[in-house]
């Protein structure tokens, strides 16, 4: 099947797939900017007739809700980086450092990606309640820095991998140690590589729910996530639109940053999802 | 064979892995094993363990909604894995195709199912919670209303909501499935297909007998990886449905995180957080087993 008719298929496809995703989005828009009114006519009224930003305007000038997306960027920003400094060295001796126990060692790292936070959390919760770090950030972080690492070795790996080893041979020969080819040499290099596997673990911490709301106890540190599922315990059929509103404050920031960045992330994945 | 490298011989792997390593014991092997010791205790959230027992496995195992919760988790999972794949799978073929032939869109496309990946699961259920609305001005009711059809019981039917909880999981999980899958098929080579077409075969013998075979690979991994994904997650189904009506769509993780944090029960949420983790790993192996083993009579 060449030739138009098979593009004309491509084409119905791609729009059906189109008209499944982007539905979600739309109707969370059109609800977002209508009056309370036109929420009660339903889908005849997509495009509101008087649109209103009042809905954004109630979540944004709540000064809670700056509070909590601030506290989504640290917590997510932090645990991120958490991860990738510890999987540096990892991912570089994955890469570079031949050992007996290398399979092992990554068949190990990939195994643990497949306990579920919550399992680990249960202890977790009650030793960090016996140190006095219940309802802190660092509690937080720390965890997020051991749920990121296993995908931040895998990504840095690949993006090592990627590097021509002869450019840390040539430094070698002028006598330059291993960590000093890491720090100077190849971790510029590996810029990209970096950067996708710290995006792509902020985005997940992002989207964390379970740690945050096992960990965290008061309002004021909560992230947007924890946050927005307690708002909707609060809110009722006759406001709709102002959760519509406060879903897009929550999904708009993680979307936009994984949009702009998407080149370097999708090509990240793909290295990986190949020698994975 | 030593890979040649930069300071031959003086390379113990053992210091540049340990922040790893010891981060990943702290965090994942230390609390596995101490959640296995609270299973056979009498621990709650609030009192610490002061007997061994198995007191606690014994009631979790003769709980009488045990198994509902694991039927509607294989149903749950099952059909998850079925959607996810199924509709990442055709993205992919679909993104891949276009791509050759050098349609518009296709990029376009792409970033669109992954924005919906990186919506958080919290926000998901809540999304589609709104879009699933009973009322008569609900997103999809009032839309198959304005066509004489409905309405649709979507969350407050116990079978209607596994559904609707499918494809919510399914809207928002897919973009991982068709990103291995594209790689996959990017990385065919086009060498095969010009042959076939030379050969003059059909677009559908093509999928059947040489793109799905090649994938075989990639479906092996990406089953694992999804259906323990799909096993552990539950905020999704938190905000949709709160685990309703009744128990309908309360799965095994949603179970656990109950029983743990709402009912304080840590012996019991340890056992039941032991029954997760078995069956993850017990999914992971067997999947890896069967399907690779068909692998390599093909």
């Amino acid at each position: 099947m060449t030739g138009r008719a098979g593009d004309a298929l491509t084409y119905m496809g791609a729009a059906l797939v189109a008209v499944f995703f982007a539905a979600p989005f739309v109707w969370l828009l059109s609800l977002s900017l209508r009056t309370p009114a036109e929420v009660y006519l339903g889908a005849s009224r997509l495009i509101p007739e008087a649109p209103t930003w009042g809905n954004f305007a109630t979540i944004l000038r709540d000064p809670a809700f700056a509070i909590y997306l601030w506290n989504g960027v640290k917590l997510a920003a932090s645990g991120a980086a958490l991860a990738v400094v510890l999987a540096v060295p990892a991912g570089y001796a994955c890469s570079r450092i031949d050992f007996r126990a290398k399979p092992a060692v990554m068949l190990g790292i990939l195994a643990v990606q497949m306990v579920s936070p919550l399992v680990i959390l249960i202890p977790l919760y009650a030793w960090i309640d016996r140190i006095g770090l219940l309802d802190t950030d660092l509690a937080v972080i720390a965890v997020y820095g051991a749920i990121g690492l296993p995908l931040s070795v895998w990504l840095l790996k690949a993006s090592f991998d990627a590097i021509p080893i002869e450019i840390e041979e040539v430094a070698a020969i002028d006598g330059a140690s291993r960590a000093q080819i890491l720090t100077r040499i190849t971790l510029p290099l590996a810029a990209p590589g970096l950067a996708s596997a710290f995006i792509l673990t902020m985005i997940m911490n992002w989207s964390q729910f379970l740690v945050p709301f096992i960990l965290l106890e008061s309002d004021a540190n909560w992230p947007i996530s924890v946050a927005i599922f307690n708002f909707a315990g609060s809110t009722s059929a006759s406001t709709t639109q102002i959760l519509a509103a406060a879903c897009i404050v929550a999904v708009i920031p993680a979307v936009a940053v994984f949009v702009a960045l998407q080149r370097i992330i999708v090509s990240a994945l793909i290295d990986g999802a190949v020698k994975g | 064979m030593r890979r040649a490298s930069p300071t031959p011989g003086d390379a113990p792997a053992l210091p540049w892995l340990m922040p790893a390593l010891a981060m990943l014991a702290l965090f994942y092997a230390v609390p596995v094993l101490d959640v296995l010791r609270l299973a056979f205790s009498d621990a709650t959230l609030i009192r610490p363990a002061t007997e061994v027992s198995t007191r606690a496995v014994a009631a979790v195992l003769s709980n009488p909604a045990l198994p509902q919760v694991l039927g509607t988790t294989a149903l749950f999972t099952l059909a998850s894995v079925i959607a996810l794949q199924g509709v990442g799978l055709a993205i992919a073929l679909l993104i891949v195709r276009g791509e050759r032939r050098g349609l518009r869109g296709m990029t376009a496309l792409r970033t669109l199912v992954l924005a919906a990946w990186v919506v958080p699961g919290i926000a998901n259920g809540l999304i589609w919670q709104i879009l699933f609305s009973e009322a008569p001005y609900g997103g999809l009711n009032s839309l198959l209303g304005s066509v004489g059809l409905g309405p649709v019981a979507w969350l407050s039917d116990p079978q209607m909501a596994l559904v609707s909880a499918v494809i919510a999981n399914t809207w928002q999980g897919a973009a991982f499935s068709m990103i291995v899958f594209y790689a996959a098929l990017r990385a065919i080579d086009p060498v095969i297909y010009e042959a076939a077409e030379v050969d003059g075969a059909r677009a559908f013998t093509v999928l059947t007998r040489i793109t799905l075979p090649l994938l075989r690979g990639a479906v092996l991994v990406n089953s694992v990886l999804v259906t323990v994904q799909t096993l552990n997650t539950f905020d999704a189904i938190l905000a949709l449905t709160g685990g309703g009506p009744g128990r309908a769509t309360e799965v095994l993780a949603l179970f656990t995180f109950n029983t743990v944090f709402y009912n304080l029960d840590l012996a019991g949420g340890s056992a039941l957080a032991i029954l997760l983790f078995a069956l993850a790993m017990a999914l992971a192996l067997v999947l890896w087993v069967t399907l690779g083993r068909r692998d390599m009579r093909a």
